[in-house]
């Protein structure tokens, strides 16, 4: 159990910047996910982390001692790859008793771990296997088994459910929760699936090119996204934004002549994008003020809801409404919306903008 | 037209080629059967037929058996040398460095110069007068007197054999650069946080990859070394005394010096034997080490 601390990191090729000034702060035992589209950084940083990488600038921090010059294998890291990474020659039990004997554990000590490790995933009928013998999930598991026998201070994990079909995927991120819960090791994980980054984390951290767009909690991430990169980044369906200008009138919705009543605390007009979630869009009753009247295209029974594909001055509006919802395709709707699910950023910045919560005028 | 040929069609398109392998290796190498039962001499007469005169008479005499040993080290050692050289080779040029691309263009040079030049110039680095090893040597105090490497029985073998390995190493380095970018990053990687130091990462995270490879340019190396004859006989003629006289050498004074073409055939036939035998040997053990996937 350990912190983790990284501060001011940067790392450039050249002129490119890979990662520019990154500052994380990890308490013992929290499980950090870096969450981005590819090519966004995480996975350097996690190399940097790792020690595969010294950044160019910046320090990271182990347990408050700085490991910037500590060769990977005495930082006391572990890894789990996207690729899992076995070394293809070996049997399963000498894969994950490998880190063991590079640094001198005897040999009965080192099965023994590897034997309870192996009891833990469920793969101690497989210790004679080689990898090239195992499905895609075994093998993940090995490679998770070889990260925990060495008890580490830290995980380090890089996509590791991304090769693993639908099914599987779903069942080792239970397992993976599971296995955070029971041994509180300190976690930072990578990944471009926000359900795992949901799922998972007890913070996330969203990354963008090179930099961090925010970094909170799950709920934090998805009810107050910090910047229009993060908003539109996480959900699926994403979040519908909508261009608007805000003046001391009200939201006008550009192209469309609508106008919201919300106005503004500045009477000068501001460019803004208006962000709703699907989900907190809902068919409108003639009373709801706020509220966007748009046309439908068609609509989808997803199973337990009727995804509503629509557009409003051509930007195209979804809603995500519940299974019996009556729709048709041409239809004019009205959709609303509670100003508490509303997000404003300012277009120029991207940043979020803070709402008000006064009653609508 | 459809992608698919009928027999037919597939035979006729390979039927050039066919009668142009039948005319230059099938006919000869019929002949060169027939020829081996016989008394035949390279000019003159047609022969008698002798049955397995010749084979009995190779198989009892001296010459073919010391020849044999002379071919079978010269094949393993050379080869073994190359498979060495090249991967530590190899392995450095893998590093980051800069000028690393020039260096491995340079590499190739020694393989692509014929053997003939290559052999003349390590007669030029071995002259027992102004050779550069011999200047090297003294000059660095490892020898007392200059010395004549090839004219030495005892040395000349081994100047043979560290002149092909220069020449052939550059192939077994290029298959082993090659099979080192295949080696995945992220088992690399694994391996140096699992805290393994250079020989195991080597033993552990290369060699599984090198394996196959490197099994292919032995067999290849090892076949060419049994045959081995253009720089033996550009450097040393199989002299002296005889130190250096392989199968091919051997084949050569029997068939064109001594003019005895019926034992030349069936010395030839024993040495396409071998290597025929080499050749399946290794190929089985491709096989069984690629799973039957080979």
């Amino acid at each position: 159990m350990s912190t983790l601390d990284l501060i001011g990191i940067g790392k450039s090729y050249g002129a490119t910047e890979v990662l520019r000034s990154i500052d994380i702060s990890l308490a013992s035992g929290e499980f950090l996910v870096l969450l981005g589209a590819s090519g966004c950084g995480k996975s350097t940083l996690l190399n940097v982390i790792a020690g595969l990488l010294s950044p160019t600038t910046g320090e990271i921090r182990i347990d408050g001692k700085r490991v910037n010059e500590v060769h990977p294998k005495d930082r006391d890291v572990a890894m789990v790859f996207q690729s899992y990474a076995l070394y293809p020659n070996l049997s399963v039990r000498r894969n994950i008793g490998f880190g063991l004997e590079m640094r001198g554990v005897p040999r009965a000590r080192r099965d023994e771990a590897v034997a309870r490790v192996a009891r833990m995933l469920q793969i101690d009928g497989l210790l004679d296997r080689k990898p090239a013998e195992l499905s895609g999930g075994q093998r993940q598991r090995v490679a998770i088994g070889r990260a925990l026998v060495r008890e580490p201070k830290i995980f380090l994990f890089d996509e590791p459910l991304s090769n693993l079909d639908a099914k599987l995927r779903m069942e080792m991120r239970a397992e993976i929760k599971h296995l955070h819960r029971l041994l509180a090791t300190t976690v930072v994980y990578v990944t471009h699936d926000q359900i795992e980054a949901m799922t998972l984390a007890t913070r996330i951290a969203v990354m963008n090119n090179g930099a961090i767009e925010q970094i909170g909690s799950p709920e934090d991430i998805y009810r107050r996204p910090a910047t229009v990169f993060v908003a539109s980044f996480v959900g699926a369906p994403p979040m519908n934004l909508i261009e608007a200008t805000w003046d001391g009138r009200g939201l006008h919705l550009d192209g469309s002549g609508q106008t919201l009543a919300l106005p503004a605390p500045d009477a000068a007009p501001r460019p803004v994008t208006l962000g709703v979630r699907p989900e907190d869009l809902r068919l409108a009753d003639p009373a709801d003020e706020l509220a966007i009247a748009a046309t439908v295209d068609f609509a989808e029974l997803t199973g337990p809801d009727r995804i509503v594909f629509s557009r409003l001055a051509g930007v195209p509006i979804l809603a995500s409404l519940p299974p019996h919802s009556h729709v048709t395709a041409d239809e004019q709707v009205r959709l609303t919306f509670s100003k508490r699910d509303m997000h404003l950023f300012d277009r120029g910045s991207g940043k979020r903008i803070d709402i008000p919560l006064r009653p609508v005028a | 037209m459809n992608g698919t040929l009928t027999p037919l069609r597939a035979w006729l398109l390979m039927l050039p080629l066919l009668v142009i392998m039948l005319s230059v290796i099938g006919w000869p190498f019929v002949d060169t059967l027939r020829l081996s039962f016989t008394d035949a001499r390279l000019v003159g007469t047609g022969g008698e037929y002798v049955g397995l005169e010749n084979y009995r008479r190779l198989f009892a005499s001296d010459a073919f058996w010391r020849a044999f040993r002379i071919t079978t080290v010269f094949a393993v050692v050379s080869v073994l040398l190359e498979m060495v050289l090249g991967v530590l080779v190899a392995l450095l040029l893998f590093q980051d460095f800069r000028g690393r691309n020039i260096l491995r263009a340079l590499l190739i040079l020694p393989w692509a110069l014929p053997t003939v030049v290559n052999a003349l110039l390590w007669r030029l680095i071995y002259n027992p007068e102004y050779g550069a090893l011999n200047a090297l040597l003294l000059q660095s105090g490892l020898m007392e007197e200059y010395r004549s490497w090839l004219g030495d029985p005892g040395s000349a073998l081994a100047a043979l054999i560290v002149a092909d390995a220069w020449k052939n190493f550059p192939l077994v380095a290029l298959i082993s650069l090659a099979a080192l970018h295949a080696v995945p990053q992220a088992i690399r990687a694994a391996a140096i946080v699992d805290g393994a130091n250079a020989f195991a990462r080597f033993r552990y995270v290369i060699l599984p990859y090198l394996a196959g490879p490197l099994m292919v340019a032995m067999v290849l190396r090892t076949i060419e070394a049994f045959k081995v004859f253009d720089i033996i006989w550009v450097m040393t003629r199989g002299g002296p005394a005889n130190s250096t006289r392989t199968l091919s050498i051997l084949v050569y004074q029997e068939a064109f010096s001594f003019q005895r073409a019926g034992s030349g055939a069936s010395l030839a036939l024993i040495i396409t034997l071998a290597v025929t035998l080499l050749a399946v040997a290794y190929v089985a053990m491709i096989r069984r080490a690629a799973g039957g996937k080979f």
